[in-house]
């Protein structure tokens, strides 16, 4: 075959594979030329997941009549004029592709009324073919009516998924692109049925919560900050809402992050919220939130790929920091002690208390269905119902951190002294000598079962788990020793060597740094061996056998649960395994002094609502509960 | 079986014989004591399986022949407590009734047939022997350095080591080591290496009381002997052997120190308890720095505080230096020195320290870096 030009028509179906990839796609590119005309509201309707027909209506600026033929042209645009233009692009769309490249691929219809001309202008495009624009009737604002879409291009067609997949992806491409445009009404029908309905609002809050979902209401904390300055151009600023440690998902779905009013997606980004979270969240959870950034378009490249979900920056790193310093500031803020509200089986009050912790008490309650409703409970021990909800919301993290793949439990297994509250039950005790609570101090703080502490703050009943605070306790202290020097070291008069395989040895080169910072001098010895020749004093002293601890700890770096890129990650994470060793477990009974002193520290450290992985520290029965349960106040 | 017995004699037999005993087993027959009458003196033996006590009580009038296993801690409570001066034991049907002036105590026991033997000590048998005084030394001066539940099996134990006359007991928690030497009489051609568990030594302990009487000892295939005493109930332990290598320990006793200097014992120990009170967990050690005729050592823990502790040396050899110990490594060594002076031998800060008595003890520490 010779060589020759391809037709116009043939060009733009190919281009429409780049930016028209499914339905949702359709979508997206319109939804962002109605954003780019200033619409206040779109209206999205879709049947047979968008294959069938899609329409979306604005109430925008509109196209008049003598431009419509070259919308759907390919490289017909409003939005830029030249090259330099792209430098800094505010607008949504500016490639001039969407429309041409849809219109190419359905049978395609575009409507338009300016809003100061009086009537509407249709104009329609078939097979590639663009027929003449003819009046109609229709309010200001721009519709696109897209059929049969990929008719044309069976290939594609064959690709989509089912009805129910395409019309997910469509809803949540608009989820997406209403969270990024709260000020913007947006409804969306699909087969009859209505999808979405989130009225335009002034406050990203109720945006926020009417698209990840209403349980956040009330359990979202406000993240700001800034870096840069006005003045050269390179102000970054970063507001956004974060949900609270507890209502972190097994994904990291309900991640937004909106830039200039466009949600992309970076990996550096999500990393930050994440590094923010570090601590406050078990492994294989990911935090909640949306964070809008805005700033200067020239410092940053939208143009990376058609469908403009990634940019580039031009300084990734100090953004990476912003997010993650503004999310550690307001976590650091918030209370992080999680209420808990009693709830028994049978309980005619049950319902209501839901309710009323809902409204009154609690902002920061277990998600709904994680109390009510636990089988077998005995209606003589509200306490151990509203505990085993609570340990089966812990089954659920467990269950969905096997599901992602990482093999965590079986470190823990290693760990070995991480107390589950989901696994076999403890042995039982047995004399009745050990069941009596301790009683200490004036500020009567009860040790029970030698694994919690029970003690009181303003606001109610709290109840502490004595190895979850201590390696809390035991992280921070770490973690400011740390930047003061490194730990003290005993040396080995013998070097205990044990077996490892290439990937730990080469984790060990890659750590070795920031291992004797912390006190651990080890090196290769031979190909499959380590020698450890110093390992820190502390973890002698709390019974830490060197040689299972750095086997165990070289693991998890090959296996990449170590950040080795990141130092600051790294040291982190090897400090979470140092205090989770050091620290006291479940069952070790503590004197009088060591309770006291656990809970004094406990007042000087950040955070201490978390266990460094994560788990919950302290959970607290707020007193208007108690009133609530003894009858002592109105429900 | 049917005797009547001493209250202290057999009080003390019984606690000694009770410290053998496992609290937690699944066994009942090994929470046990066996009872038997032979020669006109009552036997005890007590047994984890891994350590075999046997030793006879002296102080006893036995009016009828007989063996019986009866549950330790019980019968320890009820001879402990009692105050009469004698008491009297009846076993029959394995049912023990122990019956004092104004007291009868019914104890249920097992039959003794389900007790698990254990060796006794022909006294013309031995491979070597030696005296209380000195083996209690030797074991004072180690036993506190083992490993505690270490994965490192071998160092968990004691090494006894005997080439010729020459006694050495060995212990190292891999951070530091204690030597030990002394001496002995033997008619053995072949020389012993063993390593002994921790508790069996510490039972041996509590056994020799009198510093004359002689200790011997023989090996019997994976098992050691230590007959204390003399005469038909001298007590006798058996323990089995710790297998594994011991660490190559003369390695690292360093021979190259240049920096030596002696201190009065209690003077450098008080020294080192005073400066390990300004230390805590993350801080533990304490820094020691010799110049000028002068060691200072100070500590300090972040948050807490400082101390610092001057000594008058009597003589210094080299040049400053300073270096970090875990206090409580030094105090210990310190403490099992058993003598007025000792010597302190250094090379640098990252490497070991020693103290030594003479040629009977060394003491070897590895330094702590201080960060």
């Amino acid at each position: 075959m010779p060589i020759r030009r391809l037709a116009p028509s043939v060009v733009n179906q190919i281009a429409a594979g780049e930016v028209v990839e499914r339905p949702a796609s359709v979508v997206k590119e319109v939804l962002e030329n109605a954003f780019d005309a200033g619409a206040r509201r779109v209206d999205i309707e879709i049947t047979g997941g968008g294959r069938d027909f899609i329409r979306i209506a604005d109430d925008g600026a509109g196209i008049p009549a003598d431009e419509l033929a070259l919308a759907v042209e390919a490289h017909a645009t409003s939005k830029i004029e030249s090259v330099a233009d792209l430098e800094k692009v505010s607008t949504m769309g500016f490639r001039g592709e969407a429309l041409a490249s849809i219109a190419s691929v359905s049978r395609f219809a575009l409507e338009s009324r300016t809003q100061n001309s009086d009537e509407a202008w249709r104009i329609e495009v078939t097979d590639g073919v663009i027929g003449s624009p003819a009046p109609t009737a229709g309010p200001p604002g721009t519709r696109v009516e897209v059929r049969n879409l990929f008719h044309t291009v069976p290939a594609r067609r064959r690709f989509l998924k089912s009805e129910t997949a395409e019309s997910a992806r469509i809803a949540e491409v608009v989820r997406l692109l209403a969270l990024a445009r709260p000020t913007i009404g947006f409804r969306l029908v699909s087969n009859g049925r209505c999808l979405l309905d989130l009225p335009a609002t002034d406050d990203p809050r109720r945006r926020i919560v009417g698209v990840l979902g209403e349980e956040l209401d009330g359990r979202l904390i406000e993240v700001r900050g800034e870096i840069g300055s006005p003045a050269d151009g390179t102000l970054t600023s970063v507001w956004g809402l974060v949900g609270l440690p507890e209502t972190a998902r097994p994904t990291a779905k309900n991640q937004r992050f909106i830039l200039n009013g466009r949600a992309i997606t970076d990996r550096s980004l999500s990393h930050a919220l994440k590094e923010g979270f570090r601590g406050l969240v078990e492994p294989g959870r990911h935090p909640v939130g949306v964070c809008y950034l805005e700033m200067n378009p020239a410092r940053v490249d939208v143009n990376v790929h058609p469908a403009k979900t990634e940019v580039r920056f031009r300084e990734a790193r100090p953004l990476h920091g912003l997010v993650r310093h503004a999310v550690q500031e307001a976590l650091q803020e918030a209370d992080l002690v999680r209420n808990l509200t009693l709830k028994t089986k049978g309980d005619p009050s049950a319902d209501e208390s839901m309710a009323s912790g809902r409204a009154t008490i609690a902002h920061r309650m277990p998600p709904p269905g994680s109390g009510s409703g636990v089988g077998g409970a005995s209606p003589s021990s509200p306490f151990s119902t509203s505990s085993s909800s609570w340990f089966r919301e812990e089954r659920e993290v467990a269950r969905s951190r096997t599901a992602s793949g990482v093999n965590l439990d079986r470190i823990r297994e290693a760990i070995g002294d991480v107390p589950m509250p989901n696994a076999a039950p403890r042995q039982p005790i047995t004399s009745a000598a050990e069941v009596l609570p301790t009683l200490v101090g004036s500020d009567a703080v009860l040790q029970v079962h030698q694994s919690f502490l029970v003690t009181q703050d303003a606001e109610g009943l709290v109840i502490i788990d004595q190895h979850a605070l201590h390696e809390r306790v035991m992280f921070e202290k770490l973690h400011d020793r740390c930047a003061a020097g490194p730990l003290e070291s005993q040396r080995q008069l013998v070097p205990i060597v044990f077996d490892a395989d290439p990937a730990s040895i080469a984790a060990l080169e890659s750590l070795a740094p920031l291992l004797v910072r912390l006190g651990i001098d080890a090196t290769a010895a031979g190909p499959r061996g380590v020698a450890i020749h110093g390992f820190p004093t502390l973890l002698l002293t709390r019974r830490v056998d060197p040689g299972p601890f750095l086997s165990e700890l070289l693991e998890r770096a090959a296996q990449g649960e170590i950040d080795r890129d990141d130092h600051e990650a790294a040291l982190a994470d090897v400090l979470d395994v140092m205090s989770c060793k050091a620290a006291v477990k479940a069952g070790d009974r503590l004197g009088e002094r060591e309770i006291a002193e656990l809970l004094a520290m406990r007042d000087r450290i950040d955070r201490e609502g978390s266990c460094p992985h994560g788990r919950p520290t302290h959970l607290r029965i707020p007193i208007a509960e108690l009133e609530r349960r003894f009858g002592r106040s109105p429900a | 079986m049917k005797l009547v017995c001493s209250r202290d004699a057999l009080a003390e037999a019984l606690a000694i014989a009770g410290s053998v005993v496992i609290s937690r087993t699944p066994a009942p027959v090994l929470l046990c004591l066996k009872l038997e009458t032979k020669d006109g003196l009552l036997f005890i033996s007590a047994t984890d399986t891994e350590i075999g006590l046997l030793l006879g009580v002296a102080e006893v009038d036995v009016r009828e022949e007989g063996v019986a296993l009866i549950p330790a801690d019980k019968l320890n409570q009820i001879v402990r407590a009692s105050n009469d001066d004698s008491l009297s034991i009846e076993v029959s049907k394995n049912i023990a009734t122990i019956t004092g002036r104004d007291s009868k105590f019914k104890v249920f026991g097992f039959d003794p047939e389900e007790f698990p033997g254990v060796p006794t000590f022909d006294t013309d048998d031995f491979e070597f022997e030696t005296n209380c005084n000195t083996f209690r030394r030797l074991i004072g001066r180690t036993v506190f350095a083992t490993a505690v539940e270490n994965s490192r099996y071998a160092i968990n134990g004691v090494l006894i080591e005997r080439i010729g006359r020459n006694l050495r007991l060995v212990a190292t928690d891999g951070r530091r080591l204690a030597v030990a030497r002394g001496e002995c009489t033997t008619n053995a051609e072949e020389d012993l290496t063993s390593i002994v568990p921790t508790k069996a030594l510490n039972v041996l302990n509590r056994l020799m009381n009198d510093p004359d009487e002689p200790v011997r000892i023989r090996r019997n295939r994976n098992q050691i002997l230590f007959q204390v005493g003399s005469g038909p109930g001298a007590p006798v332990l058996s323990s089995n052997l710790v297998e594994g290598s011991f660490p190559p320990f003369e390695d690292v006793i360093p021979k190259d120190q240049d920096k030596k200097v002696h201190f009065k014992t209690v003077e450098l120990a008080s020294a080192v308890r005073r400066a390990a009170l300004l230390t805590n967990e993350e801080s533990k050690g304490v820094r020691l720095a010799f110049a000028d005729g002068t060691l200072t050592l100070s500590s300090r823990a972040p948050e807490m505080g400082e101390a610092e502790i001057k000594i008058e040396t009597e003589e210094y050899s080299g040049d400053p230096i300073e270096i970090g110990f875990n206090p409580s490594y030094l105090t210990e060594g310190l403490k099992h020195a058993d003598s007025e002076t000792i010597l302190i031998e250094l090379k640098a800060p990252n490497k070991p320290g020693v103290i030594k008595v003479g040629t009977d003890f060394t003491y070897v520490v590895m330094p702590v870096n201080l960060g």
